[in-house]
């Protein structure tokens, strides 16, 4: 669902020098499977997931969602995708129900379609009771839900979360983790990016460790952790390895 | 994974931008705090404009009217000759026709007094005035010297403006009088002072107040102030929705919709042109009541002659303000897309908004007339073309104004359409949408090295320099061969300087010193040949095209610069005017405009969009830097030209080149002509000094044409070397 080939992003810095945010990476996400793609700042995660999610021209290689290639046809690949990061903001002033209803209606869904849909994510989402109040005044986990039900409101078949816990408790991170692994049920293909690697240890079928812009090490969690260690311990050993 | 049976309806560019539109409108009417300052603005401000005018024309009139409405006027006479006085004085009142009794005193009382008491008359009010007549002035007035009269007034009782000026008025009667029997003891007809006698018809009477002529000012007034309130409904919404968007982080969730840039840009064009609209209703509904609440305070003072209240003057504005709020929130849009902050994008907008103020502003300035390709220009256009809505309804040609009224739309249309299209470039340019925070430091410290100048720091030294340009009239010395050196080392030697030792930037890629082309004698020698063809050719197509589109004539200030430039190239070596007018300005506007400011604004990652752009906007800072709007249509083309010169052979070498014989081509022209100096005296090209003012022939504008085109297959190639 999600393929990621030799993917390359370049910037040049403001002393003119050039910077290899992204260095030949691949890696594929398939459908009703959840990828945990980790990295400390400045590996690289956010660049590449800008890169899926079309906000990111790359230098050189592909990636592809659902078929659909960013550069050829990246309206393609937003028609088949969800993004949420910590970053990604709700509008203040609205509220859940025209969030939901105006990115429906941007999505191309109709009047009838979007209505059913906004009120199947603010139940699944548990925000019915505060779908008409303006986001302005919600909490930082129901915020973080509406920019969920936000990037859901098309039903994509994948979906691309740049740390989207950063901003959350420990309640609000598991709720919302849990809601992750419900639409994995349900047959979406997740790429995750976090750098809390405790929070998605049990929760990823596999994971993509990037340092410095280049692949680590990848594989399922029994693959990379050794016997009696955790996540981080493995997590610290692909890194001291430098490159994979 | 199947789309959950969801219908995708029809999908087009206007569903799209209307439903970016729609939410826009949403979050900005929840906004009440900026809703109410938008909206409330207009409800107060013309109030207030409108009683201080009002108030200050209606003491006008009133003065004017108590002035003129004729009085009686009692002068005490004391002096050995008061006697005769006052019978010579009676003698003429008497022979005077009534119609020839302009602005004269209801009656005039003339009484003889002793000099000794004549104090205390005028200090109790029995006299208005005191004349004291001296022995002699009866004979000195038929006689050829000058008699002196002192007439009097009490400090204790002044007398009122109305008896001074209506004595004043009989006086100059008496006086004319004295004239005409001198002239006919000298046996000389009386026509003798009467050379030409001419009558204007259709004259202001004198002494009536130009109401309708100082409310046509006032209207030019009240349009530059709804041109700058149009343009603040545009101000916040526009920062809100890009720049408020990237400071709440909500702009990538809109960016990752299915919609191009383009459809959001019209989107969020299409909400905060709603709302700068509905400023612009605003406004007009309030100049529309407190217009009629200033009639009725003015009461019957010549209401019947304004021309403010026409419904097709009215009507205009509201066309052409519709043009001028199109545009406005067009560039709102398009200068907050590179803000990443809401306080960014004011601290950018802000500018903008004077700019725009100073624009509508020069729309006042004498001789600005809505003719030619003038309403065209953007604030300027608007301004003049609905105050010449409401000239034209009052003298009956309102289809005069049909032209100008479509000039002006369609170019509302082109440059919306520009800006917008620009606005969808910037939205997606990665530098512009990841850029990271500015580093917080000492107010004082200096930035850290970089390859190229920032975007903001690209627009800096351009506009210290007009800044500078400013203060420096105050102490700019007249003569040429020290204020043109000063003016370059002012306003563009100076700011450059301050922001280079302030930003440290690798002087190589800022500057673009290198040779054009591979850098061996053939690109480098293609690269300013087509230089110095462009320059050739832009002067003469842009002084022909000055002299089709620049009206009736010009500006003082363009006509007394052609003079003063002409009079330094006739007085003084050829070298050192050509040092002066040529090769200073070339060197010193190249590192700025094409040097600093376009490497600035181009950026490190070029995409053809944002390249363009840079080209424009530092085109239009070069043309706004030569003050005169005479002369900006040909130097913002001589930018553009030059700063694509510099982009394709990526040396500014080529362009120093075409400068330098862009202005050198006036001293060539002198040099090679017959052109007399005092026909170039009279009004050169466009205030291009050399350039005969009668036109220039055909063979030279295709020449200039062929230069142009050589030129450009001269850049072109050498850019292939490269």
């Amino acid at each position: 669902m999600i393929e990621v080939v030799d993917l390359v992003k370049d910037y040049r810095a403001g002393d003119g020098s050039v910077v290899h945010a992204v260095d030949h990476i691949s890696f594929t996400v398939a459908a009703g499977e959840t990828v945990g793609l980790l990295g400390a700042n400045g590996a690289g995660k956010t660049t590449t997931l800008r890169v899926l999610a079309t906000l990111l021209k790359p230098t050189s290689g592909t990636a592809r969602v659902a078929g659909y290639d960013v550069v050829a046809d990246p309206v393609g690949v937003r028609r088949h995708l969800g993004y949420v990061s910590a970053t990604t903001g709700v509008a203040d002033r609205l509220t859940p129900r025209e969030i939901f209803t105006s990115f429906g209606r941007l999505h191309g869904l109709d009047r009838e379609a979007t209505a059913t849909r906004v009120e199947r994510l603010l139940a699944g989402l548990d925000l019915t009771s505060c779908a008409d109040r303006p986001a302005g005044r919600l909490s930082s986990g129901q915020r973080q839900r509406v920019s969920l039900g936000r990037a859901l409101v098309h039903n994509p078949p994948a979906l691309v979360l740049d740390e989207p816990t950063n901003a959350l408790d420990v309640l609000g991170a598991r709720d919302l983790l849990s809601m992750l692994g419900q639409l994995r049920g349900e047959g979406h293909a997740i790429l995750i990016s976090t750098h809390r690697l405790h929070e998605i240890e049990h929760r990823c079928d596999r994971f993509v460790i990037v340092h410095m812009g280049r692949i680590v090490a990848t594989g399922t969690r029994d693959e990379l952790v050794a016997d009696g260690a955790g996540l981080e311990d493995a997590f610290f050993v692909a890194v001291s390895r430098r490159v994979f | 994974m199947a789309q959950d049976g969801h219908r995708v309806t029809g999908w087009s560019r206007w569903q799209a931008a209307g439903w970016v539109a729609r939410r826009e409108l949403l979050e900005f009417v929840r906004d009440r705090r900026t809703l109410v300052i938008t909206l409330l603005l207009p409800m107060i401000s013309y109030p207030i404009l409108a009683l201080s005018t009002t108030l200050g024309l209606r003491t006008g009139v009133m003065e004017a009217e108590a002035r003129l409405a004729p009085t009686k006027v009692t002068v005490a006479v004391s002096g050995p000759d008061a006697q005769g006085f006052i019978a010579r004085m009676r003698g003429m009142i008497d022979a005077t026709e009534p119609a020839d009794r302009k602005e004269w005193p209801a009656e005039a009382v003339f009484e003889e007094i002793n000099a000794a008491v004549a104090q205390e008359v005028i200090d109790s009010g029995a006299a208005d005035l005191w004349l004291h007549a001296e022995r002699g002035m009866l004979a000195g007035l038929d006689s050829d010297r000058t008699v002196s009269v002192t007439v009097q007034s009490s400090t204790m009782r002044p007398p009122t403006n109305a008896v001074r000026g209506q004595f004043l008025a009989l006086m100059e009667s008496f006086i004319e009088d004295a004239r005409r029997r001198r002239i006919e003891n000298a046996g000389l007809p009386g026509t003798v002072l009467d050379p030409l006698a001419l009558r204007l018809t259709g004259d202001q009477p004198r002494g009536e107040l130009p109401v309708g002529e100082i409310m046509n000012t006032v209207a030019g007034g009240v349009l530059v102030l709804l041109a700058v309130l149009t343009m603040t409904g545009a101000f916040y919404p526009a920062i809100d929705a890009i720049a408020g968007e990237k400071e709440r982080g909500t702009i990538e969730t809109l960016l990752i919709a299915p919609c191009s840039a383009h459809e959001i840009v019209l989107g969020k064009f299409l909400a905060v042109f709603v709302i700068t609209l509905a400023t612009l209703a605003a406004n007009v509904t309030s100049i529309t009541a407190t217009t009629a609440v200033s009639l009725r305070l003015l009461a019957g003072n010549a209401p019947q002659s304004l021309a403010l209240t026409t419904a097709s003057g009215i009507a205009i504005t509201l066309i052409v303000f519709i043009g001028l709020a199109a545009v406005g929130a067009a560039l709102c849009l398009a200068v907050t897309t590179a803000a990443k902050s809401g306080k960014e994008a004011q601290n950018t907008l802000t500018p903008v908004i004077l700019l725009v103020s100073a624009l509508a502003g020069a729309a006042l300035l004498p001789g600005m007339q809505a003719n030619r390709l003038l309403p065209a220009a953007p604030f300027v256009g608007h301004v003049l073309v609905s105050h010449a809505a409401f000239t034209a309804a009052e003298s009956e040609e309102a289809t005069s104004i049909a032209w100008p009224l479509f000039l002006s739309l369609g170019s509302s249309v082109a440059i919306t359409w520009l800006l917008l299209r620009v606005t969808a470039v910037m939205l997606t340019d990665e530098d512009i949408l990841f850029r990271g925070q500015d580093s917080a430091g000492p107010a004082l410290a200096r930035p850290s090295r970089r390859a190229l100048p920032t975007l903001m720091q690209g627009a800096i030294p351009p506009i210290m320099g007009l800044a500078a340009l400013w203060y420096a009239q105050a102490f700019m010395p007249k003569d040429l061969l020290v204020a043109i050196p000063a003016q370059q080392a002012a306003t563009v030697l100076l700011p450059l300087v301050v922001l280079l030792w302030w930003q440290r930037v690798d002087l190589r890629q800022t500057f673009s010193l290198r040779w054009p082309g591979c850098g061996d004698g053939l690109s480098a020698g293609m690269g300013l040949a087509g230089g110095a063809l462009l320059g050739a050719g832009v002067f003469v197509i842009g002084a022909a095209a000055l002299l089709a589109l620049r009206g009736d004539g010009l500006s003082p200030e363009a006509k007394g610069l052609s003079e003063r430039l002409v009079g330094l190239i006739l007085s003084q070596p050829w070298w050192l005017s050509w040092l002066l007018i040529a090769v200073l300005p070339a060197v010193c506007e190249e590192l700025l405009f094409r040097g600093w400011t376009l490497a600035a604004f181009a950026g490190r990652q070029r995409t053809a969009g944002r390249v363009a752009l840079a080209v424009l906007a530092q085109a239009f800072l070069f043309a706004v830097a030569h003050v005169l709007p005479e002369r900006m249509p040909q130097t913002f083309a001589l930018g553009a030209v030059l700063g694509w010169v510099t982009i394709t052979t990526g040396s500014l070498l080529p362009a120093i080149v075409g400068h330098l014989v862009h202005n050198s081509m006036p001293l060539v022209v002198l040099f090679a002509s017959d052109c007399p100096p005092d026909m170039v005296l009279d009004g050169g090209g466009g205030g291009l000094p050399g350039i005969d003012a009668a036109g220039i022939p055909t063979g030279a504008v295709l020449a200039a044409a062929a230069s142009v085109i050589a030129g450009a297959v001269l850049i072109q190639a050498a850019a292939r070397l490269r």
